[in-house]
């Protein structure tokens, strides 16, 4: 047994051994935004997923603002562990710092890839780099379809193929697993037996994307003003059906989209559509947005079109008819809007990027959009809100 | 007299020749080699591997165990590289990159700190490739797998 041991050892010693002073076992990087939303209008903030707590200010840190840094450790020829501590506002309004990758990968050929442990969940085209600000032209991929998913952690596993066939670089990537949110006060939400599979092909300047996910989502809403609706609806006649649209576990979920990107030399194009359904807990809704941008030595002005629209509310129209409170419930959980922005990307240095943007946006009239508001009162559907965001970028 | 008339069209020739020469020469400086050492298992290196080596695609050569991907700091050489390469420009590069790696896919290839370091490392680590200018084309302590241009 000790001599097996010593073998072993002897052959991992052989397998590390081609590793050099020229590539570092260990490596450091990191990433991090600062940016500003203005919301032009006294009573409305910006939110940037439907989940995160709702600022106060007039101009608002905290849709954009994080720092995430990251260790890779090399762990032989083929293996390696990846360590990524984010700090970003959380739904319970504190910058703690959370893993957000912590995750061990094996190289089963120069082709295939298999990791395990929390990786980010890439539900749409640019979900899994949704907060890699730097990487994006714009100050945050648009929420008309990046708001459909706020999940962002995958704890379980996924796995890359990638081969080349003629000049397209095809990439597979299977992923399983669960994911957890936490929700504003001390709502919680999850997806399990999660899985899904993304497809991605790319030639040159092209990417194309597309993917599908399932999964069964559990919901608690921990909101007082929700925590008083469903006080309520129990005590009344019939409520337990509504409170069984409004959470509970094991609704069935889905999650469709397809996408491009065309980053040439002078002309940037990127669209995408997806599409959330849910049986329950959450409403049925699919976006879209269209980018279109231009590359002028460090500038990359933009224009950017985007919708959202809600196929079916949490609770039926059937059922909320007549009861504000529950149409209330239903709109604040609706994403509905549609936008128009311009925008510019400045890349100051090799690892600083400054952007701003200006969207004019209108919420559907059943909808509070991508905004809260900050008087329990205001009226937040169908209105035409301004917004200008700020960011600074950097890598290192 | 004689040898003048000799020698004309030679002279036409040489002063032809030094213009194609130096028409030639900022094509030849903007040539770019990927190379490994001599004395490297590696022995090939298609167009398509390299393009797959330095935008993360694949981190590997087909079973031949760990691979040193070198790079060359910011400047004309790297974004000339890129550019013939993957026909993406500086920031476009740097941003796919991010991507790459904040998302656990891929670590970019390790930054040398300048051409002579990159060229120590591959005599150094014969599992090494990186890419200089094609001036080191000639160096006999290297073998070129691929030719940019």
């Amino acid at each position: 047994m000790k001599y097996r041991l010593a073998t072993l050892a002897a052959i991992i010693a052989a397998h590390a051994a081609p590793v050099s002073a020229a590539t570092d076992a260990i490596t450091f990087s990191g990433f991090g935004t600062l940016g500003a939303v203005l919301t032009h209008s006294d009573d409305l903030q910006f939110r940037r997923v439907g989940v995160e707590a709702p600022g106060t200010q007039s101009v608002d840190f905290a849709p954009d603002t994080v720092l995430g840094v990251q260790t890779n450790f090399r762990l032989g020829d083929s293996a390696e562990a990846v360590l990524q501590v984010l700090s970003r506002e959380t739904p319970k309004n504190t910058y703690t710092p959370r893993a957000s990758l912590a995750f061990l990968s094996y190289s089963l050929s120069p082709e295939s890839t298999l990791r395990a442990g929390r990786l980010r969940l890439p539900t749409f085209m640019l979900s899994d780099s949704m907060l890699i600000s730097y990487a994006h032209p714009w100050v945050r991929p648009p929420v008309e379809v990046y708001g459909l998913s706020p999940f962002s952690d995958l704890d379980g596993i996924d796995f890359f193929y990638r081969r080349r066939i003629k000049d397209v670089d095809v990439e597979l990537h299977p992923y399983l697993g669960r994911s957890q949110l936490d929700i504003v006060q001390t709502g919680h939400s999850s997806l399990s037996h999660l899985r899904g599979l993304n497809i991605g092909l790319s030639s040159g300047a092209l990417t194309l994307h597309a993917g599908y996910a399932r999964a069964r989502l559990d919901m608690r809403w921990g909101d007082p003003f929700t925590s008083r609706l469903l006080d309520a609806l129990q005590s009344a006649p019939g409520g337990e059906h509504i409170i069984a649209k409004m959470q509970g576990s094991d609704a069935a979920t889905s999650f469709t989209s397809a996408g491009f990107q065309w980053d040439g030399e002078r002309w940037l194009l990127i669209g995408e559509y997806a599409a959330r359904r849910a049986a329950a807990f959450a409403n049925s809704a699919y976006g879209w947005h269209l980018t279109v941008g231009r590359h002028i030595g460090p500038f990359t002005p933009y224009l950017k079109l985007a919708r959202t629209i809600q196929t079916s509310p949490i609770i039926s129209d059937q059922l909320s008819a007549g009861q504000p409170a529950l149409q209330r419930f239903n709109a604040s959980r609706n994403g509905a809007q549609r936008s128009f922005g311009a925008g510019l990307r400045w890349d100051l240095r090799h690892d600083a990027a400054f952007k701003m943007e200006f969207a004019r946006t209108h919420t559907d009239n059943d909808s509070w959009g991508a905004f809260f508001p900050v008087h329990h009162l205001t009226r937040v559907s169908d209105r035409t809100i301004n917004t200008l965001s700020v960011s600074i970028d950097v890598v290192f | 007299m004689s040898s003048s008339k000799r020698h004309g069209p030679l002279r036409r020739w040489i002063a032809l020749a030094s213009i194609l020469l130096m028409l030639a020469a900022p094509a030849v400086r903007a040539e770019i080699v990927l190379v490994t050492a001599m004395d490297s298992a590696i022995e090939a290196l298609s167009r398509d591997e390299a393009e797959q080596l330095y935008l993360g695609r694949r981190a590997t050569l087909s079973a031949r165990g760990a691979l040193i991907l070198l790079d060359l700091p910011s400047g004309p050489v790297r974004d000339q590289f890129y550019r013939l390469l993957t026909g993406k420009n500086p920031s476009q590069i740097r941003a796919y990159w991010s991507r790459m790696v904040f998302t656990g896919r891929a670590l970019p290839p390790t930054e040398s700190a300048n051409v002579s370091d990159a060229h120590r490392i591959l005599l150094e680590n014969p599992n090494a490739i990186a890419y200089l200018p094609a001036t080191y084309a000639e160096d006999p302590s290297l073998r070129v797998l691929l030719r940019l241009e």
